[in-house]
């Protein structure tokens, strides 16, 4: 893939800006994804304490993360999963196809999976002659039309009734009318059912897992996850190295604020709760279980000013609020991690070099931090990962100057006071009826009217007593 | 060094004492947790239906399988369900129960409903919780498209945390498979329209049996 530069992500985020369907959809999602957070944490009791105290957890967890994995290890080993360690994405996906050939496995059922996506997953398991289906209905959708996810939650959250109808018709070989939305899901449960049925290997992540008893825990609303984990006879589950926690007092805690974070529901439809695979006296259920534990440089930021990103539960709630993200949506990212998050983690995941773009998509409002559950800090990590960018000149000389040329002017309070004079007075001549008219020749805000300057600047009003 | 290695080595470089939080207790307090129970699950989209015994039991269960046109039904004998015989009570219903019918596989498959009890629910968020073991099957009530469970009262706990304090201090370990399930599912991928059913059961049906023993 080539890096995502600002040139690349501005180019993105104009045809996105464009696409007044995606607009609409961007909004609505992102609406209802709030207004159901807000909703949710106003009906606990206790949601701050409870924030914080998840916040406690991760922290705490992180800083013994090699001892809690040891432990999940053991637990693990004794409940009858085999436990794979993975310093690469290379590493992971030549582990899962090396279990699906001893297996003879020709097709695997996946339920939604970042970490899957991170490495890679279907491509290199296509590339062994082992074809991957993707069953949650939203991954299912972007998979036939070979697209890549634009929200954590809601994968196909750009795609148009006609445009999924038109896509289960191929794949179903039915005549299927983008009117009848259930008739469309209707379809999609018997033809992913036969793929259930006749799979081979079933392929998860996980949303965390828990050490004390060797468990992972797999949050789905459609039931696709608990299919892929009950009925093929080999269940192989990925996740990155910190999606642990010691206890199930912990677990407790993370589950209480997931969902509610990401959709507002109290609880995700279905919680699997998998220690270990089918034992001798259960009905069914897979014979074999692997655990795939996953690296890829997370180890390297423990310990580092970046450790608190390893404290996310990737519940999608920064998204909704980012005002970049509910407008330019997930392609410009260019990551399976989007938003607000995919911002901080692409670049520390696979190279600040490759997404050069993502630390300046953001207007640093701190809206994320504000519902983050876990209140991470990622507009501190934004500007601590532009600083890189800038001093490793990844970002074209120009933004460069004039970062660093505004961060000279931010930092001098005459000087800030005497740019602000000088852009009202270049900006006058631009202003009509209370709104700034920009040339499209110049116009960073792709078309949107901002309203003009206020008549006097607020420092002003301040320094007279006016305010 | 191995990948395992390399990763516990670095993570250990960095390895610093730092206290871990006390579990979090439950700060709910429902005047009529049964009452909350069935709340929250209608909220989720799941039905509620609550008898004060056994007999109600059987004719709710009765009712929702005319209702469905129920031609086959799968049901997991776990505890309490072990003490009777459910299959004998519909004679002109083709029955399969699970540890004595043999492969449930095929039979699930095609099966209209599935029944099972429940180890567990949580008032708070309207939650059932089955288990894995030697009479309960996974798809038994994963695969058909209405799941009937037939709670005990005396299992319906307040939230999460009450229950993991529940279980950790009994000290069993847990099964191979336990699942919390909160209404039916469901799926707004497609233009964020909600559809039922797409993959687990379209519909939950909860019959609360007030003195269903334990
Ligand atoms: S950073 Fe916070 S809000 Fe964003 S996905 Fe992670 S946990 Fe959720």
């Amino acid at each position: 893939m080539s890096p995502v530069t600002l040139g690349h992500f501005r180019a993105q985020a104009r045809q996105a800006l464009a696409d007044p369907f995606l607009q609409q959809a961007l909004a609505g999602a992102t609406a209802h994804f709030r207004e159901g957070r807000e909703r949710a944490l106003a009906e606990l009791p206790d949601a701050e304490a409870l924030r914080d105290h998840l916040k406690a957890i991760r922290r705490a967890t992180l800083a013994r993360l090699a001892d809690h994995l040891e432990t999940f290890e053991r637990r693990a080993q004794d409940a009858g999963a085999v436990v794979h360690w993975a310093l690469t994405p290379e590493e992971a996906t030549r582990i899962v196809v090396q279990i699906a050939r001893e297996h003879r496995v020709q097709m695997v059922v996946k339920s939604k999976s970042m970490t899957s996506e991170e490495i890679h997953l279907n491509a290199a398991l296509q590339a062994a002659g082992i074809q991957p289906v993707e069953t949650d209905l939203g991954e299912w959708i972007i998979q036939l039309a070979g697209e890549s996810p634009s929200h954590i939650i809601a994968p196909a959250v750009h795609k148009t009734r006609q445009q999924v109808a038109e896509l289960l018709s191929r794949a179903t070989g039915q005549d299927l009318s983008p009117d009848d939305i259930p008739a469309l899901a209707a379809a999609a449960r018997r033809f992913l059912r036969e793929k259930f049925l006749l799979a081979g290997m079933g392929i998860s992540g996980a949303n965390l897992a828990v050490a004390e008893t060797g468990s992972i825990v797999l949050v789905t609303n459609e039931g696709n996850g608990r299919l892929v984990t009950s009925a093929p006879p080999v269940h192989v589950a990925i996740l990155g190295i910190e999606k642990i926690v010691p206890t199930w007092a912990d677990a407790a805690v993370w589950l209480a604020l997931l969902a509610r974070s990401a959709t507002g529901q109290p609880l995700s439809v279905y919680t699997s709760i998998l220690t270990g695979p089918a034992r001798p006296e259960d009905v069914d259920g897979p014979k074999h279980m692997h655990i795939i534990l996953l690296d890829n440089r997370r180890s390297t930021y423990v310990g580092t000013s970046y450790e608190e990103v390893l404290q996310c539960i990737r519940c999608g709630a920064c998204l909704n609020v980012c005002p970049v993200y509910r407008k330019v949506g997930g392609h410009p990212y260019g990551s399976p991690y989007t938003g607000p998050i995919g911002a901080v983690i692409s670049p520390l995941l696979f190279g600040l070099d490759q997404y050069p773009a993502l630390p300046h998509a953001s207007t640093l409002c701190t809206a994320c931090v504000d519902v983050c559950p876990a209140r991470i800090d990622l507009p501190r990590m934004l500007i601590d990962l532009r600083t890189e960018t800038v001093e490793e000149q990844l970002i074209p000389r120009v933004d460069g100057w004039a970062e660093r040329g505004a961060a000279w002017v931010l930092r001098h309070p005459r000087w800030y006071r005497w740019a602000s004079r000088m852009m009202r007075w270049l900006l006058r001549p631009f202003i009509r009826e209370g709104r700034l008219h920009l040339p499209p020749r110049w116009d960073p805000f792709a078309g949107r009217r901002l309203p003009a300057p206020a008549p006097r600047l607020f420092r002003d009003l301040w320094e007279r007593g006016d305010v | 060094m191995d990948a395992r290695e390399i990763i516990l080595a670095r993570l250990r470089a960095q390895q610093r004492d730092e206290p871990h939080p006390p579990a979090w207790r439950s700060r709910r307090h429902f005047p009529d947790l049964i009452a909350r129970f069935g709340q929250a699950l209608e909220e989720v989209g799941g039905e509620f239906l609550r008898v004060a015994n056994w007999e109600g039991a059987w004719e709710a269960l009765g009712k929702v399988l005319d209702d469905v046109g129920a031609k086959r039904v799968v049901v997991n004998p776990d505890p309490p369900l072990d003490r009777f015989d459910v299959a004998a009570r519909w004679p002109t219903v083709e029955w399969h129960v699970v540890g004595r019918d043999g492969d449930v596989r095929s039979f699930a498959r095609e099966a209209d409903v599935g029944v099972s009890s429940a180890v567990a629910a949580l008032a708070e968020t309207g939650t059932v919780i089955v288990a894995s073991g030697p009479a309960h099957s996974r798809l038994a009530v994963l695969l058909p498209p209405v799941h009937v469970v037939l709670l005990p009262a005396s299992r319906v706990t307040v939230d999460l945390f009450t229950w993991v304090a529940q279980w950790r201090g009994a000290s069993s370990p847990l099964p191979s498979s336990v699942t919390l399930i909160t209404g039916p599912s469901k799926t707004a991928d497609i233009e964020q329209t909600l559809a039922t059913g797409v993959h687990g059961p379209g519909r939950l049906i909860v019959v609360l049996v007030e003195e269903g023993g334990e």
